[in-house]
């Protein structure tokens, strides 16, 4: 091992800190450079040192004090209690996640005119021929129905027709 | 003294016991008080700091893991808070005009002496000349006396870039005192 690499290690072997596996060759590299030795020996002084320092000069709480700084923080962190639950979601996504389903479910329930409607509820277009003459009262009117079924072997057409209360008027 | 386990007590506060939070604060409360002086180098600051990084715990203890250490955890804020308290108030803006290193000469035995007095003396000033990341991982090593697995989980780095850093931050003060040593001696002879 050369002295330049020994060097970064000997701060960490006087400290304790240096992998076992590097010992042996940090420890045989000092055997023969006095120079790093000499800076181990410092180091060594150095964290003694430094360490004593740290543990003689440490600032103490004042046992009210420190009470009073903790009081001060849980009472800060407490949540205020409210009569209403606390929301369960405390995360954004959660939020957008809420904001889709109320959309949807305003979309599937209540149908503003915006929304294109289909299927069983009338077309925009219906409804809109519902106040014009003829629209409405054509379809409160409409008290009769029919059904045609055609052969298509024989070409034979039978049409029945029915009433408002589904019974059968006419056969043909 | 029978010490309840950390896992409890963090589950005691969460039920509402806040009087738990005290309890598990209370081993690490010199250190917390300790480690904040000297990153910030003011004790009033300190303790503000203090105060912050409590209720920043209070308020996240729903996010710490059990089974996991209270200690790392705790420390982890209060660093973290230290740094943006000294952001916050733009301290780190002192030109380091200390970073040459010195030549290394002779250490005879009767300087062994000299060299544990200025030491002593200038411990909490030669902090200043060690980039924050440098002072926070010697801080929490040679003050705190956490290892280094615990000091890389502190600060959420390698152990490896633990060493290094602890590495330089040692090189850096052993070079400042080598320096100043040069210069006393100096004098001193003329």
């Amino acid at each position: 091992m050369k002295c330049r690499k020994v060097q970064r290690l000997l701060p960490l072997l006087a400290g304790a800190e240096l992998p076992e596996s590097k010992i042996p060759s940090v420890r045989s590299h000092m055997e023969e450079c006095s120079r790093c030795r000499k800076d181990y020996e410092k180091y060594a002084i150095l964290v003694s040192q430094t360490r004593a320092w740290f543990a003689e000069n440490r600032t103490e709480w004042q046992e009210q004090e420190w009470q009073r700084i903790v009081r001060t923080a849980i009472e800060q962190g407490a949540e205020k209690k409210t009569a209403m639950v606390p929301w369960p979601f405390p995360k954004v996504w959660a939020y957008v996640l809420m904001a889709g389903v109320m959309l949807l479910i305003t979309v599937l329930i209540i149908r503003p005119p915006f929304v294109e409607q289909t299927g069983l509820v009338p077309r925009y277009a219906d409804v809109a021929q519902m106040g014009k003459p003829g629209g409405m009262e054509e379809m409160g009117r409409q008290e009769v129905v029919s059904m045609t079924m055609v052969s298509r072997e024989t070409g034979l057409k039978i049409v029945w027709v029915f009433n408002k209360n589904f019974n059968l008027e006419e056969n043909e | 003294m029978w010490m309840k386990d950390e896992d409890k007590l963090v589950e005691e506060v969460l039920r509402g016991q806040h009087a738990s939070f005290e309890l598990l604060l209370q081993p690490y409360q010199q250190g917390f008080l300790n480690m904040a002086y000297r990153i910030t180098g003011d004790r009033e600051e300190a303790r503000e700091v203090c105060q912050d990084a409590f209720l920043k715990m209070f308020k996240y203890l729903k996010s710490f893991k059990k089974g996991r250490s209270f200690k790392t955890w705790s420390y982890k804020i209060l660093v973290n808070t230290s740094y943006d308290f000294l952001k916050h108030k733009k301290k780190y803006m002192r030109v380091i005009d200390s970073q040459k290193s010195a030549s290394v000469y002779e250490l005879p035995q009767v300087e062994q002496r000299i060299w544990r007095k200025q030491m002593r003396e200038k411990i909490q000033g030669v902090l200043d000349i060690l980039s924050p990341k440098e002072k926070a991982v010697f801080l929490l090593r040679d003050s705190e006396g956490l290892s280094v697995r615990e000091a890389s989980l502190v600060l959420g780095c390698s152990q490896m870039s633990i060493r290094t850093h602890l590495s330089r931050a040692r090189q850096k003060i052993k070079n400042h005192f080598a320096k100043n040593h040069l210069k006393e001696t100096g004098e001193e002879s003329t």
